[in-house]
């Protein structure tokens, strides 16, 4: 997952890499920063191009913070609503560099790049400026073509490129990044060297084995609601709109996120994306009902749209459980559409059509949607 | 190794990880559908045989005694890598892993490992490849193989299933199904199946299981250019509804700074001649009218023979 700014210097700087000074400020009375000014304050979202959409602005002054913060906290960035802000002391007299170390998928190697021109208008490719290399998965690999490709660069500005190189490549394999891009890369006439902005992707399945970052997001959980949601249940589930109208129980992602595009295709809102794991429930309904429960607190949901490809999944238990999950959510009173395949069918729908639930179930998957549409359509008609 | 297989090779197989409960469980299954599975392969070998096929505490062992060439690898995520490790220096020529969860920097080095051997690798994560009637190497679902002449290439099983079940239902079945897995680094990508397709006589026309992220679909467009690829290509992609920087399940259906989108693997491959689909009954009825009846390999029921001759519209 992308890490956030501050959460991804915390560990860089943890790590030994010279990040400028800063604080994550949560809301207007944050506790203010204790360096001097000036400030640069940034709000903390998911995605890249913030700079453009107003997410970064000076700020001159202590005094001034508040107010900044009154202003940024809570605005939309393309979409996003900016839950937290890390201020950060500004860096003068500094020129600009990008290096990024990325995996490169078609040749399983790392993809390094590095510019002279850094700052917010490098978007990657497209510059003439930038150099661009491969290098095996290996701290000293990668410092090595970082290396090769700040070559021809005055002497003071290449060895501090080239240290950048090998602290960030260190830590790329050691953290088990996916991403790490310094754009910023700040260069001090001194030769020293600062990473302005940092993004980090992590690899979710590495998790296991870095303790340390798992703890991180479990502490942040706030912050990283799907990731964290997965590492405490072991599944998948997303709110996509949180005033869909149609609750998906489903198994798959690929197969989930297709009947999100036809629901959507067609017109409805789907509440979640939802990837079950039915082969992992070991006979317990608790991520049924965890879901349910969601589904129930859920303001517009209409229909719920049970959908299951069982290659070896016996359905007769999967039924078995949806029946004990639906008796557990009672708020649940909208109708359900089930559409059952694979091991079990026949015995899971006798289990199903004998609950004595008011369940819909559907053979064919065209169906079973169009059913649960024009459920979700009905619904919306009784309720207005 | 694989186009051999594909080509008629019987493969002899080892389970790593034999005996865990679910590779016990497919250990059966896969014999049942006709694959020779020549030995296990366990650390622990808490039992001495799993379904009478003898368990080995190691690979090399194991290929001694069973002149193994292909390997299914059911261990624990963190174990992949070394499992990897372990079959390819025991002379494995073809290894399919289906385990979820692998880190991906284990994955970039496993792809040196099997690549340095010139051996092939199926996944992770991944319900493993079939040949309908011949051969199942993982877990693909009987409700979904039949013989036929389509060649599957997929990153999503779930989905790989609904729409080769519907095309069952229609009488068209499959000449060889390889889930490549919707991991980012993985052994075989779509576009190293070109060939393997190209040069298959059983198949008559292709089908790609493809979804937003990184590059594969875009790798394989420029793969069909590059062979000159003849056939027919189906493809249905997931993902159109799918956020920036929202994941969706598969690690690699991630859209992050515009890169990875639908729109831009709608083009490539459409520029590269494939026919492209959002909907899943789109690209079904697509096939049935090019493939038309005398889908199902011979040797179907009659029941499956007259569905396939059914008009396409239901």
């Amino acid at each position: 997952m992308l890490m956030l700014e501050h959460d991804a210097k915390e560990i860089l700087a943890g790590k030994g890499v010279p990040v400028p000074l800063g604080v994550l400020a949560e809301s207007t009375d944050a506790p203010l920063p204790d360096f001097p000014p000036p400030f640069v304050v940034k709000a903390q979202v998911p995605f890249g191009g913030r700079g453009k959409a107003g997410g970064i602005r000076s700020c001159g002054t202590r005094a001034a913070l508040p107010a900044l913060l009154g202003e940024m906290i809570g605005m939309a960035l393309k979409g996003h609503p900016v839950q937290a802000c890390r201020i950060e002391q500004a860096v003068a007299g500094a020129q600009e560099f990008y290096l990024s170390l990325s995996v490169h998928a078609p040749t399983a190697s790392v993809a390094v790049l590095l510019s002279p021109e850094g700052g917010v208008e490098i978007e990657g490719e497209g510059s003439a400026a930038l150099r661009s290399g491969r290098s095996r998965l290996g701290a000293d690999a990668i410092a090595a073509e970082v290396a090769r490709l700040a070559e021809d660069l005055p002497e003071t500005v290449r060895s501090a490129v080239t240290a950048a190189g090998k602290a960030l490549g260190g830590l790329f394999v050691e953290l088990d990044a996916l991403l790490l891009e310094i754009n910023p890369l700040f260069v001090r006439p001194d030769g020293t060297w600062l990473a302005g902005d940092a993004k980090l992707i992590l690899d979710d399945n590495a998790l296991p084995r870095q303790p340390e970052l798992a703890a991180l997001l479990r502490a942040r959980a706030n912050a990283y609601a799907d990731t964290a949601f997965k590492l405490a249940q072991g599944f998948d589930f997303v709110v996509l709109d949180p005033d869909g109208e149609i609750g998906l129980v489903t198994t798959g992602a690929g197969l989930s996120m297709k009947l999100i595009d036809e629901l959507i295709g067609l017109g409805a809102r789907p509440f979640n994306f939802c990837d079950i794991r039915t082969g992992q429930m070991r006979g317990d309904p608790a991520r049924l009902i965890l879901v349910l429960q969601a589904m129930a607190a859920a303001p517009h949901i209409r229909s719920i749209l049970v959908n299951i490809f069982a290659g070896i999944t016996d359905l007769a238990e999967f039924a078995d459980l949806l029946v004990k999950a639906l008796l557990a959510v009672p708020e649940i009173k909208v109708p359900v559409v089930v559409r059952l395949v694979g091991n079990g069918e026949g015995e899971a729908a006798a289990i199903l059509a004998g609950s004595g639930l008011p369940l819909r179930l559907e053979s064919d998957l065209d169906a079973a949607v169009a059913l649960a549409v024009a459920e979700s359509r009905k619904g919306a008609r009784d309720a207005s | 190794m694989l186009r051999d297989v594909l080509g008629g090779r019987t493969p002899r197989v080892l389970v790593q990880g034999a005996t865990g409960r679910a590779a016990q469980l497919h250990l059966r299954l896969m014999r049942r559908c006709g694959t020779e599975i020549v030995g296990g392969v366990s650390l622990t070998r808490k039992t001495p045989d799993v379904d009478g096929v003898p368990v080995f505490t190691g690979c090399a062992e194991a290929v001694l005694e069973t002149r193994a060439d292909t390997s299914v690898i059911m261990v624990p995520a963190l174990s992949v890598l070394p499992a990897i490790a372990e079959a390819i220096d025991a002379g494995i020529r073809l290894v399919v892993s289906v385990t979820e969860g692998m880190p991906v920097q284990d994955a970039m080095r496993a792809w040196h490992i099997v690549r340095d051997a010139g051996a092939d690798w199926i996944g992770p994560s991944t319900p493993g490849m079939a040949i309908p009637g011949r051969l199942k190497l993982g877990f693909l679902p009987d409700a979904a193989l039949a013989p036929g002449p389509i060649g599957v290439m997929s990153k999503s099983g779930t989905l790989s299933y609904e729409v080769c079940r519907r095309l069952v239902r229609r009488g068209i079945g499959q000449s060889g199904w390889i889930g490549v897995g919707g991991d980012v680094v993985k052994g075989l990508r779509f576009a190293d199946l070109v060939p393997t397709f190209h040069h298959h006589g059983g198949t008559r026309a292709v089908l790609v299981i493809g979804e937003i992220g990184g590059t594969e679909e875009e790798e394989l467009a420029e793969a069909l250019r590059i062979h000159r690829f003849d056939k027919p290509v189906f493809v249905v992609l997931a993902g159109s509804s799918a956020p920036e920087g929202v994941t969706m399940g598969h690690a690699g259906a991630l859209i992050h700074g515009g890169r990875g989108t639908l729109a831009s693997k709608q083009e490539a491959l459409s520029a590269a001649g494939a026919k492209v689909f959002t909907r899943m009954e789109d690209a079904v009825e697509a096939i049935a009218e090019a493939i038309g009846g005398g889908g199902m390999a011979s040797g179907q029921s009659s029941e499956e023979t007259s569905r396939s001759v059914r008009p396409a519209g239901r």
